[in-house]
């Protein structure tokens, strides 16, 4: 298989044309099947990479996919009784789209020499002084310069200030687990060594329900720290 | 017309902020001077080739060309380098191929609507177009009539300063599709089709033939 740059084609028919022109194919006569294949092999390719772009691609898979079927079925014939290449539609798009593609060459022609070209700067720092236009409505403006100003008019207003709340994964089960597994790697634990390194409040607080709950049913004892402040957990044998 | 009329014209032509055309030119000389003061817009033109002839000869590094429908001073392209040095305008990227691409067919088209453009590319353009609004190389130029009332997109006098054109006239043009159909290569591979063809018809008729006879 061959390697594609990917960014390379701006789109699906950008691709086939590729094909066509690599393989040397007459794009009146385009060998479905074989190009079909290539063209999913290029679109699994991108499919890993890139949603938003392959949706145009994986279009034109199922379109080729379609054409490939409708050459197999016996070919339709339209009012003139002639034929219908199942193709048509596609040779049409591939070769309006060809046009199109070879005006932006000349463009990117006339770009890249109008660029060293420079217009005589504007007096944009003076006043102008123009005499009022009363029937005119727009000038100079259009529809996307009022959006555009609209819009940041509508950015510029001061955004309230919000409070955000963060779910946490939490429950009273997964802490009974937490603190069975630690008695039971240590034997004994202090609560605070427990605790620690627990960042949000509401993890201690059902930590250490988790640990009423426990010493309900009899699985942890609770005894008596030496220090201040602080307590120890040992494990129950019939737990 | 007038010789001194030759400065008159350069002066409008080096004040204005924006390309401006014959017909403006003609309402200031007529609005000062008279309405009976006979100027067409080929005295200007005439007025326009002969200044740009007069900088040539003098080694000016400026000529007036007719860009966007109207006449605009412009550099020359040997100097390009030291203007651009100072000038971040055409420092911005070049357009990408999308951008070429898409400004190409609403050029063409216009006025086109968002799913005409994308019926041709082939892939989803909402990108794109906000960008060449952005860039002011297209607008919105109203919506069409039809179901859903679409945006209708066209080109600006920016996309034809851009470009350096005169008016859309002036792109150029793109080989219809008959002109890609008489392409060599393609040519070429319609013969070789028809050869086929041609040959597999016989081949088959000498099949016919050679069945025919050992039958």
């Amino acid at each position: 298989m061959y390697k594609i740059k990917l960014d390379q084609f701006e789109g699906p028919l950008d691709l086939l044309l590729f094909f066509i022109k690599r393989d040397e194919l007459n794009i009146y006569d385009i060998p479905i099947s074989r190009i079909t294949s290539e063209f999913l092999e290029y679109v699994n390719l991108i499919k890993l990479m890139d949603l938003e772009v392959a949706g145009d691609f994986i279009l034109m898979a199922s379109t080729l996919m379609h054409i490939k079927v409708r050459m197999l079925l016996p070919r339709e014939i339209d009012e003139r009784g002639e034929e219908i290449d199942p193709r048509a539609d596609l040779i049409k798009a591939l070769l309006e789209y060809k046009k199109y593609k070879e005006v932006a060459e000349d463009l990117t022609f006339l770009e890249s020499h109008q660029r060293k070209l420079n217009y005589r700067g504007y007096f944009s720092a003076d006043e102008k002084i123009a005499p009022p236009e009363f029937d005119t409505l727009l000038k100079n403006i259009s529809i996307y310069d009022l959006a555009k100003a609209f819009k940041k008019a509508i950015d510029g207003v001061k955004p309230q200030v919000v409070h955000e709340i963060k779910k946490i994964n939490i429950s009273i089960d997964d802490q009974i687990k937490f603190i069975l597994d630690r008695v039971l790697e240590k034997g004994e634990i202090h609560f605070l060594s427990l605790i620690h390194g627990m960042k949000e409040k509401i993890r201690i607080v059902i930590t250490f329900i988790a640990l009423l709950e426990l010493t309900k049913i009899g699985k942890v004892g609770i005894k008596e720290s030496t220090e201040f402040n602080d307590f120890v957990i040992y494990g129950l044998a019939n737990g | 017309m007038d010789k001194s009329y030759n400065s008159i014209i350069e002066v409008l032509i080096f004040s204005s902020d924006e390309p401006i055309s014959e017909n403006e030119i003609i309402r200031a000389i007529k609005g000062i001077d008279g309405e009976d003061i006979e100027i067409t817009p080929d005295n200007i033109s005439e007025t326009v080739d002969l200044l740009n002839k007069s900088y040539e000869e003098n080694g000016r590094s400026f000529r007036i060309k007719k860009i966007a429908n109207g006449f605009v001073f412009v550099t020359t392209e040997i100097f390009a380098k030291y203007v651009g040095y100072l000038s971040s305008e055409k420092s911005k990227r070049r357009l990408s191929q999308a951008a070429l691409e898409t400004l190409a067919i609403i050029a063409y088209k216009q006025p086109v609507t968002k799913p005409e453009l994308e019926q041709i590319r082939g892939v989803n353009s909402d990108y794109i177009l906000t960008s060449l609004l952005e860039k002011n190389l297209i607008t919105i130029i109203g919506r069409a009539e039809s179901i859903g009332r679409p945006l209708l997109y066209g080109t600006t006098t920016e996309f034809l300063k851009y470009f350096g054109l005169y008016n859309l006239s002036d792109l150029p043009k793109p080989r219809e599709i008959e002109e890609i159909m008489k392409d060599e290569d393609f040519i070429e591979q319609k013969n070789k089709i028809m050869m086929n063809f041609v040959e597999e018809s016989i081949e088959k008729e000498l099949n016919d033939e050679n069945n025919n006879t050992t039958e």
